[in-house]
């Protein structure tokens, strides 16, 4: 990430931080410590976690204030910015790869494993080889390959997993 | 030392049967060909193999995920040299000088200095960590609480620092933001629930692997893809079998890279890619002809290869001794080892003294298979480069799926893999290593026990936790790791040297 953009991410992780290292303080301190049931009271399960939080919250400030000291809450937002950096290609390619991979995640358990898992694999292959401006006869060795490997592939982790592991599918 | 090399020569033996030596060829050539492609790292290739061998003999499990880890953490040599990417972070140091060498058409040559180098480096580190794991082990017996308290804290700062040397910062917070995930679900003393929101699932906590394969494995991924593609050109290789005239002169540079990648090893959380540089650049300063590294320089290229493999056995030993991993695979060995019974930490040589001599036995047999395998199937693995990555990530993320899901068998594991997966992507982006929160994650219950244990012990008296010798060498070794990294304190450091020599 380029210097500037780095301190306006550095500025919004450290306030987010900052926040969120305090709310673990408060949400630990609101644990009970069980003296009432004669406990010790070191052994209070809010210790540790409100000394983190503590520390976490202390190191969002040090961030906060060194992306303060560069400048990192000239924050720029605008539309256009927001427009342009979804037309990069790499955003592209990187939004295919999560949206799919987490839809992917999301379906499991609700449609079949191996149709899942084929379709998914056939998909994101052909998301990345697919080429919109060819004619779809022209890339037939691209569907086929992407059909054999996600056929190949679902088929023998499923097998694999199912009888020699004894797991469980989705 | 004569029942220790008898135990030593018994388990070796034990694992020369035909079963054994076909787990051990295919695991390390699976760890090399992970280790070679580029996006695949160690610690995936180690914990997506934890998982699928979930069900297998404890001895086999962790035979194959050793393979596995010396395999990969020697495969990204090939890449680093052919093409000028590292298949793993610890082969960034290889591409320096071993690209160069490839260019000048003496690819063959550098390959066979890399196995040699790491063969010889791992044959270092598995010597230490027979020699040094009882000791570290019998030292660690006089810990006390406070002493693992101030260890923990120890383990995450100086994790922090050497994982992010240009922002140390963002290492420390990425480290206590690892031992905070590790405090939600259920406590160990009261069964109390903690940051759980009523859900039962988090209730049981974060699971170590499906965090580590999300992190490493899923987040890896996204980043793959986002790159755009390389076009690799299949180049031939020479003869690779080096001269062992060749190795001899420079038997200075191996043995120096051997202890430093060793010693780094075995710094919590730290890992074989700061074992490489560290490596070389003590080679660099200390070589006659230093004008060479960085163009082609066989001491360069062998002191990194030396270097990251010693660090593969380095970071074994405090797993073994201290239940603490020196790097990110050895954490999900540990895992691992957790996961199939075996108790890693200062009572293992007590427990169970013969499984830390069937460790350095199956390091041994994993390096041998490393270097015959490495020096005999170059032309042919290096096909495997032509994968396009997307027909390869999708599988990947598919195995890691199925593997985060095999442990517990519950959808829960794998949106943790999912979650953990774009909170690496994140961090990463954002230049915060991830090594320390996920050594976080593996130290956090030991804070939490040991703190709170403390407390109870002293009944809220802090002064034990300053007063003792052990644990004023921790907190010297925070305090000069932390003051190392601030301006004001290397300022004075400085004014302060140049009186002392005034």
């Amino acid at each position: 990430m380029e210097p500037q953009r780095m301190d306006k991410a550095d500025f919004i992780t450290a306030l987010f931080l900052s926040i969120f290292g305090l709310a673990i303080v408060i949400v630990s301190l609101r644990m009970p410590d069980f003296r009432n049931l004669g406990a010790n009271p070191y052994s209070a399960p809010g210790i540790v976690p409100a000394v983190l939080g503590a520390i976490l919250s202390i190191l969002g400030m040090v961030l906060l204030i060194r992306s303060i000291s560069r400048k990192g809450y000239y924050l720029n937002f605008s539309f256009s910015g927001i427009l342009f950096l979804f037309k990069q290609s790499s955003i592209k390619r990187l939004l295919i790869a999560a949206v799919l991979s987490l839809l992917y995640v999301a379906l499991l358990g609700k449609i079949h494993y191996f149709i899942l898992s084929f379709s998914y694999i056939f998909i994101f292959i052909l998301a990345y080889e697919f080429n919109l401006k060819e004619r779809i006869l022209r890339q037939k060795s691209n569907f086929i390959i992407a059909f054999l490997e996600a056929f190949l592939i679902a088929g023998s982790i499923a097998l694999v997993f199912q009888y020699l592991f004894l797991v469980r599918l989705p | 030392m004569l029942p220790g090399l008898t135990e030593l020569g018994i388990q070796i033996s034990q694992f020369l049967t035909a079963r054994y030596i076909f787990d051990i060829l295919w695991s390390t050539q699976l760890g090399i060909i992970v280790g070679m492609l580029p996006g695949l790292t160690a610690t995936m290739g180690v914990a997506l193999m934890t998982t699928l061998t979930y069900k297998f003999a404890t001895d086999h499990a962790v035979l194959i995920l050793i393979c596995m880890y010396v395999g990969a953490i020697f495969g990204g040599s090939r890449t680093a040299i052919l093409i000028n990417i590292p298949g793993t972070p610890a082969n960034a140091a290889t591409t320096v000088d071993g690209n160069p060498l490839a260019k000048q058409g003496r690819a063959g040559e550098a390959m066979g200095i890399a196995t040699t180098g790491s063969f010889l480096g791992s044959l270092f580190g598995m010597f230490m960590l027979a020699v040094f794991t009882p000791i570290l082990g019998n030292a660690a017996l006089k810990f006390l609480s406070f002493e693992y308290f101030w260890l923990t804290i120890f383990g995450i700062i100086i994790c922090g620092t050497l994982t992010a040397p240009k922002d140390p910062l963002k290492g420390w917070i990425s480290g206590f933001f690892g031992l905070f995930i590790a405090m939600i679900g259920m406590e160990g003393m009261h069964a109390y629930r903690r940051f759980t929101f009523g859900n039962i699932d988090l209730a049981g906590g974060i699971e170590l692997l499906p965090a580590m394969i999300g992190v490493f494995g899923f987040s890896e991924i996204l980043m793959v893809m986002k790159q755009p593609a390389i076009n690799i050109v299949s180049s031939k290789v020479g003869k690779a079998l080096p001269y062992p005239r060749e190795i001899l002169k420079y038997w200075g540079t191996i043995i120096r890279s051997g202890l430093i990648g060793t010693i780094i090893g075995a710094i919590p959380g730290v890992g074989e890619d700061i074992g490489a540089w560290v490596s070389y650049d003590f080679a660099k300063k200390a070589s006659k002809h230093p004008e060479e590294f960085g163009k082609g320089s066989v001491e360069g290229l062998m002191a990194a290869e030396t270097g990251n493999n010693a660090a593969v056995a380095g970071a074994i030993i405090p797993v073994l001794s201290l239940a603490i991993p020196g790097s990110a695979p050895a954490a999900v060995l540990l895992g691992a080892m957790l996961i199939h019974g075996i108790r890693p930490g200062p009572l293992l040589m007590i427990e169970n003294p013969t499984f830390v001599y069937q460790v350095v036995a199956m390091v041994l047999l994993a390096t041998c298979a490393m270097f015959i395998l490495g020096l005999l199937l170059i032309n042919v693995f290096v096909k495997i480069l032509l994968i396009p990555r997307q027909r390869l990530m999708p599988v990947i993320f598919v195995l890691c799926v199925i593997g985060s899901y095999a442990l517990s068998s519950r959808i829960f594991d794998i949106w943790v893999m999912a979650v953990f997966g774009l909170i690496g992507y994140a961090m990463k982006e954002m230049d915060y290593p991830v090594a320390p929160a996920v050594l976080g994650i593996i130290l956090g219950d030991l804070l939490d026990q040991n703190l709170r244990r403390s407390l109870i012990l002293t009944k809220g008296n802090i002064t034990p936790f300053f007063s003792r010798p052990i644990s004023m060498v921790l907190i010297l070794l925070i305090f000069f790791t932390i003051a190392s990294r601030i301006r004001y304190f290397q300022k004075l450091w400085a004014i302060l040297l140049q009186k002392a020599k005034k």
